[in-house]
């Protein structure tokens, strides 16, 4: 789905990518792990052409990315940040259903897909007709994925999604988003910094450390074959209560 | 940006090629009829001007009687803010005539010519050099209005003050003194030096104002005319220019040379005036508008119908006429305020907000076009007006002009600020949704940024209205008209006539503005209750 070929990125002095090399593959979910400024989230905005590496070439469905390009190949990509990222000046239906507006679709067609949406993502139809400030966290969070999932986009690209939201709600939108990945077969990239949700989502997990791949592979490969002592550092640096 | 040192004929050159360019511009509104246009007849049109004091709207009135009894039909550009705007509307063609003093012309107008060498003392002198610049100046009126310092008599009195000389005895004395005093070459700054006398307790005034302040003593020495009206009513000393100082000043009528072929009646008309005025007949006409509250336009051609045995209509001075007038003025004041208001605040519109939006795209843009609204909003608006005559003539284009200018700043910066503030997260979900760069603008970014973008509208609108009254000094008309009557005459009534309204309408923009808001803004972006 996606391949890096030895793809750099640097702000200012910082290398934040080391020159990379890797595959998405087409409906498996993986999941970009690591701390703060490892380059996760770099490797992720690569992926979305928000930001154009310094070298190497990114590829989307084997098409190199170029600028040209970028506006229709993000149609074909849905892309979910931590609290949704939605319009405040449009209400949650309006949101989802914006770049449908956009590509001159019917009121009839955008009202069906969203109503289906809105089941698939337990979204409670009141709902549609708020505004983001009027909405929960856990509300806000399901119309960001039900934005991007609008124009059934083969890839689903996840930012933190889960970064602001209180623990209940996030587990039960963490069982609704694996849900939905499997139910519909997407091919989805996912960032974050939570072991728990990595092994939760990832067929594949993928550990960075100051600007470079440390280990790939499932959950089970890295807890038990840790490339070295960094990635056993921080498998085990997750805080389990004692009761 | 237009050189201030390129000569005249560049600017008007310059002015043509403007003036076309805004003439099309407006032709939209080439409809409505506020600028108070002359009728279009067979009849010549001719505009004349006056200063802002009362002698001069006197002089103006007398200008427009001769000339409609000429048959030409003549509108009158009342109350002009200084020597340079009139003469230099003079020169350019946008009036015919007007009345000014040959002290103005030996000191001011000619100033130039003086610095060059070429002699311009006698009348003859001046006359042969205003007829090179197309300009015909007439014999005297028929009186000197020089200046003169004044004080009460009682101060003077108990101060033993008869003489200009005596002035430098008392340091202690406060002055008030008008702008154009201050500043012209044979103005205070030569007399306090030919005089000998020092003091720092100068306040620049108006000279209208400046005899309130004598009369709350608040000042104990002002500049005044030798015919002004007040002299007997407050009881003022006319101080002994005893070392000789102030040139004198006859009233002569200027008028374009090319008038002898367009209008040759109203010129000859105009030139009637000549020795028809005598001292004490200029200041009993002053006293009759200042202290008896009469019409510029009714004393004047009373007068005329008296001297000349004409036979000119005079305005009514009854109670209902008056009323009528009132209502009359309101109406036309406030048409002419909205028209500048709201083509200039239009124009601004369109200009900034595309401003502020390539601001927003760009931090090298956004340091020129806001530094560039910054130094203009910076200029004082007297200044800026002036700046706009040479580009735009006298009237309603210049004073949209400096207004336009001046709504451009809150509008570019608000609508730079409201797009930069829109949170990074917020403007990328728009980008790898898919849409492209306009779409963005059009359906996220301004929605967004739309509070902001109004809220700057509004304050351009508010100060708009407020600057728009500064537009009467150059002749556009709007609120400004009766307040500097008002001043002029002292009339409290006639300052609030252009005040009051122009509160109101400052209140009823904003009022305006936050119901369009209302209308405009999503719900979404209102603060939660």
């Amino acid at each position: 789905m996606f391949s890096l070929d030895s793809v750099s990125k640097s702000f200012g002095d910082m290398q934040v990518l080391k020159p990379t090399s890797v595959e998405f593959a087409v409906g498996k979910s993986t999941v970009l792990i690591g701390p703060s400024g490892c380059g996760k989230s770099t490797m992720l905005r690569l992926l979305v052409g928000l930001i154009q590496p310094d070298s190497g070439t990114v590829r989307f469905d084997s098409e190199v990315m170029t600028p040209d390009k970028l506006t229709t190949m993000r149609r074909r990509m849905g892309y979910v940040i931590q609290d949704g990222g939605l319009f405040p000046h449009l209400t949650a239906f309006e949101n989802i259903s914006l770049m449908a507006t956009y590509l001159g679709w019917g009121m009839d067609e955008r009202k069906k897909r969203v109503e289906q949406l809105a089941e698939l993502t337990r979204l409670p139809n009141a709902a549609l007709k708020r505004y983001p400030a009027q909405m929960s966290g856990g509300q806000r969070q399901r119309v960001g994925i039900m934005r991007a999932l609008m124009l059934d986009p083969p890839v689903l690209l996840f930012d933190e999604p889960m970064g602001a939201l209180d623990p209940l709600v996030r587990f039960d939108l963490q069982e609704d988003l694996l849900k939905i990945i499997r139910t519909l077969g997407k091919t989805s990239i996912m960032v974050t910094h939570d072991m728990g949700e990595a092994g939760f989502f990832g067929d594949q997990v993928m550990m960075l450390s100051e600007g470079q791949i440390v280990q790939q592979g499932t959950l089970d490969s890295l807890i038990h074959q840790p490339a070295n002592e960094y990635v056993t550092r921080f498998i085990h640096a997750q805080r389990i209560p004692h009761v | 940006m237009i050189c201030l040192h390129a000569s005249l004929a560049d600017l008007l050159q310059f002015r043509f090629a403007t003036r076309m360019i805004t003439a099309a511009m407006l032709g939209l509104f080439a409809g409505s009829n506020v600028f108070g246009e002359a009728n279009r007849d067979s009849s010549p049109e001719l505009k004349v001007g006056s200063k802002a004091f009362t002698e001069s709207v006197i002089l103006g009135e007398m200008l427009c009687h001769l000339g409609r009894d000429a048959g030409a039909s003549v509108e009158h550009l009342a109350e002009l803010g200084g020597t340079q705007i009139l003469w230099n509307a003079l020169v350019s063609g946008e009036i015919d005539a007007y009345v000014d003093y040959t002290g103005t012309i030996r000191e001011e107008i000619l100033a130039e010519a003086a610095r060059k060498g070429i002699a311009v003392q006698s009348e003859e002198q001046m006359r042969q050099e205003l007829a090179r610049r197309g300009i015909l100046m007439s014999a005297t009126v028929g009186f000197n209005n020089t200046y003169a310092m004044g004080m009460r008599e009682v101060v003077a009195d108990r101060l033993s003050i008869r003489k200009i000389s005596d002035l430098k005895n008392h340091p202690e004395l406060e002055y008030g003194l008008s702008d154009e005093f201050r500043e012209r070459r044979d103005g205070w700054n030569a007399l306090a030096e030919h005089y000998g006398i020092t003091t720092s307790n100068i306040r620049t005034m108006d000279h209208n104002l400046a005899y309130r302040g004598l009369v709350h003593n608040a000042i104990q020495v002002t500049d005044i005319y030798t015919t002004d009206a007040e002299i007997p009513f407050y009881r003022l000393r006319v101080l002994e220019d005893d070392l000789d100082y102030f040139p004198t000043y006859h009233a002569v009528v200027l008028m374009r040379t090319d008038l002898e072929q367009r209008a040759p009646n109203a010129a000859k008309a105009f030139l009637k005036l000549e020795g028809l005025i005598d001292p004490s007949e200029m200041s009993g006409m002053t006293g009759r508008v200042r202290l008896q509250n009469k019409m510029e336009a009714f004393v004047a051609g009373d007068f005329l119908n008296n001297k000349l045995q004409m036979n000119r209509p005079l305005p009514s001075m009854s109670p209902t006429a008056q009323w009528k007038r009132v209502a009359d003025r309101l109406l036309k004041t406030t048409m002419e305020h909205l028209f500048l208001v709201a083509v200039s605040l239009g124009l601004a519109i369109l200009v900034a907000v595309p401003l502020g939006i390539s601001a927003a795209r760009s931090e090298r843009v956004a340091n020129v076009v806001l530094g560039v609204v910054s130094v203009i909003q910076t200029l004082p608006s007297m200044a800026l007006l002036v700046f706009m005559i040479p580009l735009f003539g006298l009237g309603a284009l210049p004073a949209i002009a400096a207004l336009f200018f001046y709504s451009l700043l809150p509008i570019v910066r608000n609508t730079y600020t409201g797009l930069r503030q829109i949170p990074a997260a917020i403007r990328e979900s728009a980008e790898v949704l898919g849409l492209d760069q306009n779409s963005r603008l059009r359906l996220v970014e301004l929605p967004l940024a739309l509070p902001s973008i109004l809220s700057g509208i509004k304050t351009a609108a508010v100060i708009n209205v407020g600057t728009a009254t500064i537009g009467a000094l150059i002749g556009a008309g709007g609120y400004g008209s009766p307040i500097l009557t008002g001043i002029r005459l002292s009339s409290i009534s006639l300052i609030l006539q252009g005040a009051i309204p122009a509160a109101l309408l400052a209140i009823l923009a904003q009022w305006g503005f936050g119901m369009l808001e209302k209308k405009l803004v999503s719900p979404g972006l209102r603060p939660p209750r």
